[in-house]
């Protein structure tokens, strides 16, 4: 399948409901695609409920087929975090359909901190972690800190890694943090969270929409790989404490189906709910040894004028996490670099290969997909 | 806590499920001994489910390299046990939390408070049972916690002819429909015990109160109380034991504190278990607490579980009860706090 169009509203606090959200990428991904609705043949959406429950809307699709005036099939596919790319992945696999509009929106951040938390928790087990005070947090502060006990690495690595996400996003238009920088010393004075982690090794709970048309017409980006796969809920029943097995299961198949191997990839949108995630997901992914994922971010590689930049976007941490959204947010960005469209954040030389690897929950479910520029 | 394991393939569920799918032979259920810290986090950011920070979020291990989420308001070195001494302390309450399996819970929160049960003891249940509404309403004593303290009781090897479940209607509600729609007579049944209606035994007189012969005969009373925010529920319930009409009587007389401390002195041998797994706010509506509470002082215990649940109203008869004054064993009341009420 090849991309045709995408679309993504600007990452942001704004009050527009959450349909909006899903209209407003969804007309831009459109026009990218020189198309109109009547061209799409089903849509594949992803999305949570709102924290507040003031926008509770559990039929979402048939809201989606009046706002588009189609009766085409509406798919809704939620997997928390990690919605947008399963819904992604879910599309390739409907060949029966020429145009599939995959589409994801949320308006999250609706209220206090502590009830937009708490709602977030619910992608928790209920009754042995959620009560025992498994925000995620503080279970990525477990996983980070057994990876340090066992490898060795530091905060100052993760405070790189948000230092170097921060630097991105001030470069993206449609960051929450375009044209606001961090400094590297204010990242690593940041109050604690839950420790070790700090608030600026958080991703940014924000609102927006994303959406990606896949088409079996040839286009200038096509999808060579596409790697899903899911790990236990309860996180520390895992085998692995200190890597994310879903996400190397997924990596190995999109690999394999691309017939590629990491160190072709010429740019990547990692999940970076925390920084130590993506440090983790360096090795996950086969772009660093297990243990030497710490060597990568300070050898400055993965820097946006490096040899394989990683979130140019600015990732979750600064350009925003609006949840089921940041699998499709992701896309958007690896189609705009190998269209090599991203302006200031351009990625030189123009990458041929990118990658986008999506987390649901603490590692519960994780797609990787693999995307080529196509010669024309 | 417990596990579950396939005896075959070796792999473990912390979920109560009885068949490995991989295999589909019988799993086997197996306890946690010993838990010591692996890891832990210190959490400065409150939520609605946990709103006193800081709080220590740890990984624990058992003898079996079971790992499990476990939080603490108390610092713990990695390294160290956690463990909890048991107290011999009349007015105590115990806190334990439910994680799938009640009479384990049940277990847990009378081992804490030094409480055994002997093998030919008569037991006396007395569940709460104040309306004819269906389980999830959590007005009265749900099906699966009585289900709960019976299979508690059976592995003390407690004979079901030793067991007794009453109940007694103190409005004009039949007890019988009560019973039917709640589900508690489908448990009575199942397990072969016979349920009794209190208003129709005999009373005995014990100070200013009538007392019904049936609780004056048992070894020990279980006060089965389904908890309630801004209730006294535990200490309602146990007024069911006399006879109505002398409640009433008595109410004009003397305050419910006093009738609670006078029966109090008069039920020595009474326990009460607390069920919180989902509670009634005062709205009515229900929340997962996934609790339970333990004492043989249900004044006590009532005021504990409403400083828990953060009421922000509560009965005269527990108001001037001051929660620092009484003796808590198991979970701390910051580590179980829950602000349910703007949930």
């Amino acid at each position: 399948m090849y991309i045709k169009g995408v679309g993504m509203t600007k990452f942001d606090y704004s009050v527009k409901p959450w349909w909006l959200f899903a209209y407003d990428a969804a007309i831009e991904a459109l026009a990218d695609a020189k198309m109109n609705i009547a061209d799409i043949d089903a849509i594949v959406f992803s999305s949570i409920s709102s924290a507040a429950g003031g926008e509770h809307q559990t039929h979402k699709v048939s809201f989606l087929s009046d706002l588009f005036k189609t009766n085409v099939p509406i798919i809704e596919i939620p997997s928390v975090c990690g919605g947008g790319g399963a819904a992604f992945w879910t599309a390739l696999h409907l060949d029966e359909y020429d145009n599939v509009l995959v589409l994801a929106a949320e308006k999250f951040a609706d209220n206090k901190s502590d009830t937009v938390v708490d709602w977030i928790l619910s992608a928790a087990e209920k009754v042995t972690e959620q009560t025992e005070g498994m925000l995620f947090p503080t279970q990525n502060a477990l996983v980070w800190q057994k990876y340090m006990e066992k490898y060795g690495a530091t905060m100052d690595d993760l405070s790189l890694i948000s230092f170097k996400n921060h630097s991105n996003a001030a470069l993206n238009p449609k960051a929450y943090f375009y044209k606001k920088p961090i400094d590297l010393e204010k990242i690593k004075s940041s109050p604690v969270v839950a420790s070790p982690l700090r608030l600026m090794d958080c991703s940014l709970s924000v609102n927006g929409g994303a959406a990606i048309i896949i088409s079996k017409d040839e286009t200038d980006v096509k999808v060579i790989g596409s790697g899903f796969a899911t790990d236990y809920l309860l996180t520390f029943g895992r085998q692995d404490l200190t890597h994310f097995k879903a996400t190397q299961l997924a990596a190995k198949k999109a690999f394999e189906q691309a017939g590629i191997t990491p160190k072709d990839v010429n740019v990547a949108e990692i999940h970076d709910a925390f920084t130590s995630v993506e440090l983790i997901s360096y090795e996950d992914l086969g772009f660093a040894e297990a243990g030497k994922g710490n060597e990568l971010i300070r050898s400055g590689k993965i820097n946006l004028d490096g040899e394989m930049p990683i979130n140019p976007s600015g990732g979750l941490k600064a350009k925003g996490h609006p949840i089921s959204v940041t699998g499709l947010a992701q896309i958007y960005e690896i189609v705009n670099q190998l269209r090599g469209n991203c302006e200031e954040r351009q990625v030189k030389p123009e990458p041929k290969i990118g990658l986008t690897h999506n987390i649901g929950g603490a590692g519960g479910s994780v797609t990787v997909h693999i995307f080529e520029k196509v010669k024309k | 806590m417990n596990f579950f394991k396939c005896p075959k393939c070796e792999r473990r569920w912390q979920y109560p499920i009885r068949l490995c799918p991989h295999c589909l032979v019988d799993l086997e259920k197996s306890k946690s001994e010993k838990m010591t810290v692996v890891a832990s986090s210190k959490a400065m950011i409150p939520t609605i489910m946990h709103p006193a920070v800081p709080y220590f979020a740890h990984i624990i291990e058992d003898e079996n390299n079971n790992k499990y989420a476990y939080k603490t308001v108390k610092e713990y070195k990695i390294g160290e046990e956690i463990k909890y001494e048991p107290v011999d302390d009349k007015d105590a309450v115990a806190i334990w939390r439910i994680k799938y399996d009640i009479s384990d819970a049940i277990k847990s929160t009378l081992q804490l408070l030094k409480i055994d049960f002997a093998e030919n003891s008569k037991i006396l249940i007395l569940p709460t049972l104040v309306s004819p509404n269906h389980a999830y309403f959590r007005e009265n004593t749900s099906p699966d916690f009585l289900a709960g303290v019976l299979q508690f009781l059976f592995e003390k090897k407690i004979k079901p002819e030793n067991i007794k479940i009453a109940a007694q209607s103190f409005d004009e509600t039949p007890i019988e429909a009560s019973a039917q729609k709640s589900g508690l007579l489908d448990v009575c049944m199942k397990n072969n015990i016979a349920p009794l209606d209190i208003a129709k035994t005999n009373f005995v007189k014990q100070g200013n109160l009538e007392i019904s012969e049936e609780i004056t005969k048992a070894d020990i009373v279980l006060n089965l109380s389904i908890l309630k925010i801004g209730q006294a529920a535990s200490t309602e319930n146990i007024f069911k034991v006399l006879k109505k009409e002398n409640y009433l009587a008595s109410k004009y007389l003397y305050s419910e504190t006093e009738i609670a401390n006078e029966l109090m002195g008069n039920l020595a041998n009474t326990i009460t278990i607390g069920e919180a797994e989902v509670i009634q706010r005062p709205d009515k509506l229900t929340v997962f607490m996934g609790l339970t509470l333990a004492g043989k002082n249900y004044l006590n215990l009532d005021r504990i579980f409403n400083e828990i649940s953060m009421a922000k109203a509560m009965p005269k008869i527990i108001e001037e009860i001051r929660p620092e004054n009484i003796k808590t064993v198991g979970r701390e009341i910051k580590e179980v706090q829950y602000n349910i009420n703007v949930c």
